[in-house]
């Protein structure tokens, strides 16, 4: 899968699974900050995208710290993804 | 003021260190870890995380689930050197019977018999059974403090003089939704708890039971006393807690004030302590901030015991009075490197030094925040027998099926329907999106209520404390991570929905939306579980001016409501509830006092409930009218019961059965308490509900007459 479509597929999940008000797929920047900003977006909201992107994914982010690295923008999440999941060819 | 001490009169304590508090003694004065494998229930992933089980065997024969075993053998263990009857039972617990529900569930059973011991409050039930307790239940469901405020609220039983003997104490057993709720949360621990320690992951999931039997009966030199409670809300997060502990910090404050001690009298202090890095560092700065830089021995034994959740607070008070009676002071088990980031020193190994006094802690999601003082005995004890000035109504509201107050009232009036569950879109409106955007029915029920009642309220009035009754808590959370979880072969359940399925969820989000950072309690005991907030409003409202918002609030889930409630079975899908603001003292206006409640039927407990009124002549010079709560399941009990009121009472005024009005479901009556608010204000009961003629009130009050397993009655009246 292409990174392009990756972060548009992880775009619309993510406003899908957190069921953000007034939040289009359009409006999660690609570089901005992902979590605690003006999205509204908090630790709870982490461990729901962590959840769907084990299970759409097979990608497992199983602790804080790394949780923190990965999910600081949408485009250092595509990037872990598109680096550690097993159906993704690169 | 006379003197009332709380005295500790019997101890029980079942964990994964031992059956009975000879065994917790000698595992605590080794120093050694109860944790291990998990064997209750099959766990799919390769990875089992260590748990705090029991060692308690399998019976087949034994109808009664897990918890209320756990709780049972506690009981037994506090009640077996004086075994005479209670007068109340105060328990607290988080997960009932939905270790046996799970599985049921997962078979496809469809049984409603099968989920009888589903409900929080049937351990009570079945204690008082068990230890012939005809008085007052209280179940407590505030997460992992419920054990530490079910002893403040029974302390504060003792106290006013409305009991003498009270069993006390939290239970929870290991089950699917917490072990796999705390896994998805990466809150668990993969090589067991390391409270405090610099390389800490979370917690290791336990269960337990830890019970007490406090009196305000003499007891010989020496015995441990019950000196101080104290208890605060975060309203800051629904699961991590304030950063700066600045909840935990206020319980500290208070228990210590209530117990007449400063910080440097405290000889022990018993952390919270679950291993989290947020609990633990939040507790450690709330620790710095009161204690300064050389605080008293500390530790947690959670790294022995694992995180029991609501049995916690119980089993760390149990361990307090050991502590005291056995001069120990126990060792941080499973601590390596302290986290220089916490400017502690917890205990590395067990210290035998004499201990006068105990500090023990407990935090909960919601940010429900306990703190209890437990020590020698003491002459300064606090009594708060004086008498109160009444509870007056300072704002209410109802919903139900048809609609928001004025829509459930007029209906209601006009002698219509009103059960049924209201919609969505107009459930909550005016409430903020970002907050509801991952709620599901019962917050919003609650969070509507409440911000109903309190539209209009200047900021000065608004309450700092909060009491929510709630019969099944939230179901649509509860079987929404049940099923997730079980459909996905135990992978993927919503981290969302664990944190709502909590019965003090909704109580915690009231706080977050009104800034109420006092006391935040809920209760849970099938129909009564309204009357059970009323009375730990009553207990936590001490002084004039003190305000409370009590709530009593059930949702209508449409697989789990059938299932687990007699009374839903047969009738149409319906919930709501009602919301009251009550000052102590306050603005001359209706008042509402609950003059009895208790856990028993029948032509006496019908004549206790009389004499309770002040007698046959003052039930008919008071009480203009009669709101009766029938539920549907007890119909026929509740039948004989009321009629043995009428004969018995001569009271011929109307009696209305609201329940076919409002709904069947377990918090009906905290809607007839905002329809009784108006006929009381109207000072007449509506044409419609009075046989056709309108009937004035003449000055006289509304009797809730709450029938069932549970008798209860509560006036409202203008002063």
């Amino acid at each position: 899968m292409d990174m392009d479509k990756l972060i548009e597929a992880l775009r619309v999940k993510i406003v899908e699974i957190l069921n953000l008000p007034d939040v289009t797929p359009a409006d999660i920047p690609l570089d901005g900050q992902l979590v605690g900003g003006e999205l509204g977006i908090d630790s709870i909201d982490v461990l729901e995208m962590v959840i769907m992107i084990e299970k759409d994914y097979g990608v497992v982010i199983d602790n804080k710290e790394l949780g923190a690295k990965v999910f600081a923008s949408l485009r250092t999440l595509a990037a872990y993804i598109q680096e550690k999941s097993p159906g993704l060819a690169n | 003021m006379s003197e009332v001490p709380i005295y500790i009169a019997g101890l029980g304590a079942v964990s994964a260190l031992a059956r009975g508090t000879d065994g917790m003694l000698q595992a605590l004065l080794h120093d050694r870890c109860g944790l291990g494998p998990l064997d209750l229930f099959p766990v799919a992933s390769e990875a089992a995380l260590p748990v705090g089980q029991v060692d308690l065997e399998d019976d087949a024969g034994d109808p009664l689930p897990r918890t209320h075993r756990l709780a049972g053998l506690a009981a037994d263990q506090t009640m077996a050197e004086d075994p005479r009857p209670l007068d109340a039972i105060v328990l607290g617990t988080t997960t009932g019977g939905i270790l046996t529900t799970e599985a049921l569930l997962q078979s496809g059973a469809t049984d409603p018999a099968a989920f009888r011991y589903h409900g929080l409050g049937t351990i009570a039930e079945v204690l008082a059974r068990r230890c012939a307790c005809r008085g007052p239940l209280i179940t407590v469901s505030t997460a992992c403090s419920s054990g530490a405020v079910a002893i403040a609220l029974a302390m504060a039983l003792l106290r006013r003089g409305l009991a003498r003997r009270v069993l006390a104490g939290g239970a929870d057993s290991l089950c699917r939704l917490t072990y796999f709720g705390f896994k998805a949360l990466q809150l668990i621990d993969p090589l067991g708890a390391r409270p405090l320690d610099r390389e800490r992951r979370g917690m290791s999931v336990a269960e337990g039971a830890g019970m007490l039997l406090l009196t305000s009966e003499a007891q010989a030199a020496g015995a441990p006393q019950l000196l101080g409670a104290g208890l605060s809300c975060d309203a800051h997060h629904a699961t991590t807690p304030h950063p700066e502990g600045r909840g935990a910090l206020a319980a500290m404050q208070a228990a210590l004030a209530d117990a007449g001690l400063a910080a440097g009298e405290i000889d022990y202090i018993n952390l919270h302590g679950t291993g989290t890095l947020d609990n633990d560092l939040a507790e450690a700065r709330a620790v710095s901030a009161l204690f300064g830089e050389r605080p008293p021995p500390l530790s947690s034994i959670k790294g022995a015991t694992g995180h029991s959740l609501a049995a916690a607070g119980a089993l760390e008070a149990v361990v307090a009075a050991l502590a005291v009676s056995h001069g120990l002071a126990p060792a941080n088990t499973g601590l390596t490197n302290v986290d220089a980031q916490l400017k502690l020193n917890p205990l590395t190994v067990p210290l035998r030094t004499p201990i006068a006094t105990v500090l023990s802690n407990s935090f909960g999601f919601g940010g429900n925040n306990a703190a209890l003082v437990i020590g020698k005995d003491r002459t300064r004890a606090k009594s708060s027998t004086a008498a109160r000035p009444p509870l007056t109504i300072a704002a209410a509201a109802g919903l139900t099926g048809v609609g928001h107050d004025q829509a459930t009232w007029e209906r209601f009036a006009a002698g219509g329907d009103c059960a049924g569950c209201l919609d969505e879109t107009t459930l909550c409106q005016g409430l903020p999106p970002r907050t509801l955007r991952r709620l599901k029915r019962l917050p919003k029920l609650a969070l509507a209520l409440a911000a109903q009642a309190c539209q209009g309220v200047a900021p000065e009035g608004l309450p700092a404390a909060i009491s929510l009754g709630t019969a099944w808590g939230a179901l649509s959370e509860t079987h929404d991570f049940l099923q997730r979880l079980f459909e996905t072969g135990q992978q993927f359940p919503s981290p969302t929905d664990f944190i709502g399925s909590v019965h003090n969820a909704p109580a915690g989000q009231i706080a977050m939306h009104l800034g109420a950072r006092g006391a935040n309690v809920t209760t849970s005991g099938g129909d009564a579980s309204f009357e059970q907030a009323l009375l730990a409003a009553d207990l936590l409202t001490d002084d004039p001016g003190q305000s409370i918002l009590v709530v009593g609030v059930d949702e209508a889930q449409p697989v789990l409501a059938p299932l687990l409630d007699p009374s839903v079975r047969n009738a149409p899908l319906a919930d709501g509830g009602g919301a009251l603001l009550l000052r102590r003292g306050g603005a001359p206006g209706p008042t509402l006092s609950l003059l009895a409640y208790g856990h028993d039927t029948g032509p006496e407990a019908v004549h206790h409930l009389i004499e309770s009124l002040g007698g046959a002549r003052a039930i008919r010079e008071t009480c203009g009218a009669v709101l009766a709560g029938i539920p549907a399941a007890h119909a026929a009990q509740a039948a004989r019961d009321l009629a043995a009121f009428a004969a018995a009472s001569g009271f011929d005024g109307p009696v209305i059965d609201y329940r076919r009005a409002v709904g069947q479901f377990g918090a009906a009556s905290a809607v007839a308490a905002v329809l009784a608010l108006r006929m009381v204000q109207g000072q007449a009961v509506p044409a419609a509900l009075a046989g056709g003629v309108e009937c004035p009130l003449e000055g006289k009050g509304v009797l809730l007459l709450g029938l069932g397993p549970y008798l209860s009655a509560v006036r409202i009246a203008l002063p």
